[in-house]
C-alpha cells in the first residue's frame, strides 16, 4: 500500500503553501487519499511556514509524525532544520541552498553557514539533496517561482508516488493562467537541474 | 475534490440552500466567508462582512427568524463578542436552520488564547457538533441545518485549526438554490425577551434539550468505529484522526466511540461503551469538557470502568493542540507499552540539532505603513508613551527594534485599556488601534474616552483593509463582500461624532508632519484621535502589478556610514547588514522610503513610488 509523508518548509512568501497544494490537487488526481496542513499564522510575509502533505489509505492525522517522513523539504535551508524532528535515517532532505535570513531584528546572532546546518540535518540523515532554486527562479525572470523550481526537483529525486505529468496538470489548474507557463519552466529547470548532481 | 476544511464548510451552506451568511473574519475561519463572498452573487444568497461577531449572529439570527436558513462564521474568540446574543437566542430560538459556526485555535497560531469554545454549548444549552476533517465539516452543516430546525434552535459547529486549514478529499453533493425571501410573523412571548417571557422560554429551552438528547442518543455522528472488548477509546473532533494512528501505531486492540455530536452527549450510548471495557480513556483536545461529563456519568450509573484522560493523572495535555506522537506517548503510558518510534533519541538529536537555529518569528512586511507609524509614534513619545495595542498585524509592532505595544488583550481593548492607565499614571497614553478593529469594538471605548475624559491618544491604523485576515472589506471601505459600492464610514467623521474635538488625518510615511501630529495630540487636555491613513503595502504592490507599474527599490549610496540606524530603528527585511555593510533586499524592497526619510546621512536613494 503506498503510503508517503512529506513535510515542506520555508518562510511566509516563498510559496510553500502552493507547493503543498499542487502535491495535493495532483494526489488526488490519482486516486489516493490526502491530507494536506497548512498554517495560516500571524500576518502575511516573513515568518516560518509549514505544510505537510500525507498520501495514504490510512492518513488520518493531518501532520507528520516525528521520525516518519519521507522527505522534508527546505524551500529555505534553517526551515527545513527546524522540523527535521520528522526525519529518520531514511529521509530525503531537499534543500533550496539559498538562505532567508531573519531579519535584522536578530544582529546579535548570526546566521550559521550552510554546512553547519547540513551537518545538523546529518545527525538525522545522510540523505541530502541540494539546489539553488532561488537563482534558478531568478534565472527565469522571476524569483516567485522557486517553489516550482523545488518543486521539480523533489519530484525528479523524491520517489513521491504521483507522475510528474499529473504533477503538471495540477500546476495548470492551481496557479493563474498567464502564469502557467513560467511556473511549468521553473518546475522542469528544476526537475532537470536536480538530475545534473 | 481537495478541500480545506472551511472551504467544505463554504460547499456544506450552498449544499444546504442557506440564504444568509454573516461573518467577521478571523483565523481559522476566514475562509469560509471568503470562498462564499467568491459566488454567493451568483448562488443567489446573501452574505455580508459584519461590524463585528455579535452583529452578524444578530443578523444571521434575525433571518433565520424570518424562516430564511441563515449562518455566522467567527474564529473562537469573536464568540466571546457574540455571547450575549447567543446565550439568549437558545430561549427564542429560530423559524429556519441557524448553524454557528466557532473556529478554535488550539496552539493560539493566530490567537491571543487557546479558549475552548465547547464550553459554550453547554452554558448555553445549544447543540454542538464537532468535525474532524473537511468532509464531516461539510456534511455535518447538513446535520446542523436539520437539527437546528428539528429543535427550532441555533446549532453549534466547533472546527479547530487543523479541521480548519487542512485540505482533504471532499465527496460533494448538489448544490440547493437558496431561499432568501422570508417572512416575519409577530410572536412577542417567544421573541420578545422581557422577564415573563424568558422565564417561559428558558423552560421550552430545556424541553428542547430534552428532545437534544434523544438526537444525540440515535445520531449516526456518535458511533463506535472500531470494536474491542479490552480497553475503550473516545474521542472527538480533530483528535480522533490522531488517535486512530496512534492506536496502529501501538498495534492496539482497542474499542473506540467517535463522538461528532458532543452537546448534549449520548449518555446511554457512553453508559454502553463503559460498561463494555472496564478502562476508558479519553481524548480530545484543549479542556477535558468530555472527561469531566463522562466521568459524571459512569458516578451517576455507578459504573466500575476506570476513566483515563487529563483530570486526575494528566496523560494528555490541557494546552495546546494534539498531535500522534503526544497521544501515542499518552497511551502508552496508561497501558504500559513502548512506542515503536523512540521519541527520546529524537528528542536529543533534535536538542542538538535546534543549538543553530534562530527564531523567525512573523514581521511587519517590507513596506508595511505600520512600521513608519510604529517609528512616528516612537520619536514623538520619545519612546516614554505606554501604549495599549489592539489585534492586527500591527500586533507584531511588539517586536523588536520597533517594540510599540505594552498591552494586548482583545478586539477594542487598547482604548479602554489606555484610559485605565492613563487615569491612575498620569502618563502620555497612546492606544493603538487598526481600521477593521475600530469599526469592531473601539467606538464604545472611545466614546468612554470623551464622556469620562481620559486624556488618552487614539491612534488609527488605517490600512484601508483587514489585512491580517486576508485583505476583506470593512465600513471604511465603501464596497461590500458581495462587492456592492457602499457608503464609506469615515473614521475621523466617527470620532468628531463622538465628540473628540482634536481629529487629524495623516500619511505615517510623511514621518516629519506626522510626529508633529502625535506630539500635538498629546498636549490636548481631552482624548484626541489620529488617524494614520495609507493603504496595506500588499494591496499596494498588487494594484501596481495591475497597472504595470515597476516597483522601484531604494538603493543605499556611498554616503552610506554603515551606521545601522536604518536596521536598528526599523528592522525592515528589506534592510540587510552584509558584512557591516548595509544593502537592499531587490526582491523585498517595496520603495517605501522610509529608511531613507530615518538616515540620518541621507545615503538612500529612491524614487518615491508609494
Amino acid at each position: 500500500m503506498t503510503e508517503y509523508n512529506v513535510v515542506l518548509t520555508g518562510v511566509g512568501g516563498q510559496g510553500v503553501l502552493l507547493f503543498a497544494e499542487v502535491l495535493g490537487v495532483a494526489a488526488v488526481k490519482e486516486g489516493f487519499n490526502v491530507r494536506v496542513s497548512e498554517i495560516h499564522g500571524m500576518a502575511q510575509r516573513g515568518g516560518a511556514v509549514v505544510s505537510d502533505v500525507r498520501i495514504g489509505e490510512k492518513m488520518l492525522a493531518p501532520t507528520v509524525l516525528e521520525g516518519t517522513a519521507d522527505a522534508i523539504v527546505g524551500l529555505e535551508p534553517m526551515e527545513a532544520l527546524r522540523n527535521i524532528k520528522c526525519a529518520n535515517d531514511k529521509t530525503l532532505v531537499l534543500l533550496n541552498i539559498a538562505t532567508v535570513k531573519p531579519s535584522a531584528t536578530s544582529q546579535n546572532t548570526s546566521y550559521p553557514e550552510l554546512r553547519t546546518i547540513i551537518e545538523k540535518i546529518r545527525l538525522f540523515t545522510e540523505n541530502i539533496a541540494t539546489i539553488d532554486s532561488t537563482r534558478i527562479a531568478e534565472s527565469l525572470g522571476n524569483v516567485a517561482v522557486q517553489n516550482m523550481v523545488m518543486l521539480g526537483a523533489f519530484v525528479k529525486v523524491g520517489n513521491f508516488p504521483v507522475k510528474s505529468e499529473t504533477i503538471k496538470d495540477s500546476i495548470c489548474e492551481s496557479v493563474p493562467e498567464r502564469f502557467v507557463e513560467l511556473n511549468l519552466k521553473a518546475f522542469e529547470a528544476g526537475y532537470r537541474e536536480i538530475s545534473r548532481r | 475534490m481537495l478541500l480545506l476544511g472551511n472551504e467544505a464548510i463554504a460547499r456544506g451552506i450552498l449544499e444546504t440552500g442557506i440564504g444568509v451568511m454573516t461573518t467577521y473574519p478571523g483565523t481559522p475561519a476566514s475562509e469560509i466567508a471568503d470562498s462564499i463572498a467568491l459566488v454567493a452573487k451568483e448562488a443567489g444568497m446573501y452574505m455580508e462582512y459584519s461590524t463585528n461577531e455579535i452583529v452578524a449572529l444578530e443578523t444571521a439570527a434575525g433571518a433565520a427568524i424570518c424562516k430564511v436558513r441563515a449562518l455566522t462564521a467567527m474564529k473562537h474568540v469573536g464568540l466571546n463578542v457574540a455571547a450575549d446574543a447567543l446565550m439568549t437566542l437558545a430561549y427564542t430560538g429560530v423559524n429556519a436552520g441557524l448553524v454557528i459556526v466557532t473556529a478554535d485555535d488550539p496552539e493560539c497560531y493566530s490567537s491571543q488564547n487557546e479558549q475552548d469554545n465547547r464550553y459554550y454549548a453547554l452554558l448555553s444549552n445549544l447543540p454542538l457538533l464537532e468535525p474532524s476533517d473537511a468532509q464531516e465539516a461539510k456534511d455535518m452543516i447538513h446535520e446542523a441545518i436539520s437539527i437546528s430546525e428539528k429543535l427550532e434552535l441555533p446549532c453549534l459547529v466547533r472546527t479547530t485549526t487543523r479541521v480548519a486549514h487542512t485540505r482533504t478529499p471532499v465527496t460533494l453533493d448538489k448544490i440547493q438554490k437558496p431561499v432568501i425571501k422570508g417572512e416575519f410573523i409577530k410572536n412577542p412571548k417567544r421573541f420578545v425577551m422581557i422577564p415573563a417571557n424568558a422565564r417561559t422560554q428558558h423552560l421550552a429551552l430545556l424541553e428542547k434539550m430534552e428532545k437534544a438528547k434523544i438526537i444525540s442518543e440515535e445520531s449516526s455522528l456518535n458511533k463506535v468505529t472500531h470494536t474491542s472488548t479490552k480497553i475503550g477509546i473516545i474521542a472527538s473532533g480533530g483528535a480522533y484522526n490522531y488517535t486512530i494512528e496512534a492506536v496502529n501505531l501501538l498495534n492496539l486492540d482497542a474499542g473506540i466511540l467517535k463522538l461528532g455530536m458532543t452537546h448534549p452527549l449520548p449518555k446511554q450510548k457512553i453508559i454502553n461503551f463503559l460498561e463494555a471495557h472496564s478502562k476508558v480513556i479519553v481524548i480530545e483536545e484543549l479542556e477535558p469538557y468530555l472527561e469531566t461529563q463522562i466521568k459524571a456519568i459512569a458516578q451517576a450509573s455507578a459504573l466500575n470502568a476506570k476513566i483515563f484522560g487529563k483530570t486526575d493523572t494528566p496523560y494528555f495535555p490541557y494546552h495546546g493542540e494534539l498531535s500522534t506522537r503526544l497521544i501515542t506517548e499518552g497511551l502508552a503510558r496508561i497501558l504500559d507499552k513502548k512506542p515503536p518510534i523512540n521519541f527520546t533519541e529524537i528528542d536529543k538529536k533534535y536538542e542538538q540539532a535546534s543549538e543553530i537555529l534562530l527564531p523567525r518569528p512573523p514581521l511587519l512586511c517590507p513596506g508595511c505603513p505600520h512600521r513608519a507609524s510604529f517609528h512616528v509614534i516612537k520619536t514623538a513619545t520619545a519612546n516614554k508613551a505606554i501604549c495599549p495595542t489592539d489585534i492586527g498585524c500591527y500586533a507584531l509592532g511588539v517586536q523588536p527594534p520597533l517594540q510599540v505595544g505594552d498591552v494586548l488583550i482583545c478586539m477594542g481593548a487598547s482604548i479602554g485599556v489606555a484610559g485605565g492607565v492613563s487615569k491612575v499614571t498620569g502618563l502620555s497614553t497612546v492606544a493603538i488601534v487598526g481600521d477593521s478593529t475600530f469599526f469592531h469594538a473601539a467606538v464604545p471605548g472611545l466614546i468612554n474616552a470623551v464622556y469620562n475624559n481620559h486624556k488618552v491618544t487614539l491612534i488609527v491604523l488605517d490600512n484601508l483593509t483587514t489585512a491580517m485576515t486576508g485583505h476583506q472589506p470593512h465600513p471604511g471601505i465603501g464596497k461590500t463582500g458581495m462587492g456592492v459600492q457602499t457608503v464609506r464610514v469615515s473614521i475621523e467623521d466617527v470620532a468628531k461624532g463622538c465628540g473628540v474635538k482634536y481629529v487629524k488625518v495623516i500619511d505615517p510615511f510623511n514621518v516629519k508632519e506626522a510626529t508633529f501630529v502625535v506630539k500635538e495630540a498629546l498636549k490636548q487636555e481631552g482624548p484626541s484621535v489620529i488617524v494614520f491613513r495609507s493603504l496595506c503595502t500588499l494591496l499596494a504592490l498588487s494594484e501596481k502589478r495591475r497597472k504595470g507599474i515597476k516597483v522601484v527599490p531604494c538603493r543605499v549610496t556611498e554616503k552610506c556610514t554603515n551606521c545601522m540606524a536604518c536596521i536598528k530603528l526599523l528592522g525592515c527585511p528589506g534592510l540587510e547588514a552584509k558584512e557591516g555593510k548595509v544593502s537592499i533586499n531587490k526582491n523585498l524592497c517595496t520603495g517605501c522610503m522610509l529608511c531613507a526619510a530615518v538616515c540620518p546621512y541621507q545615503a538612500i536613494e529612491g524614487e518615491v513610488s508609494r
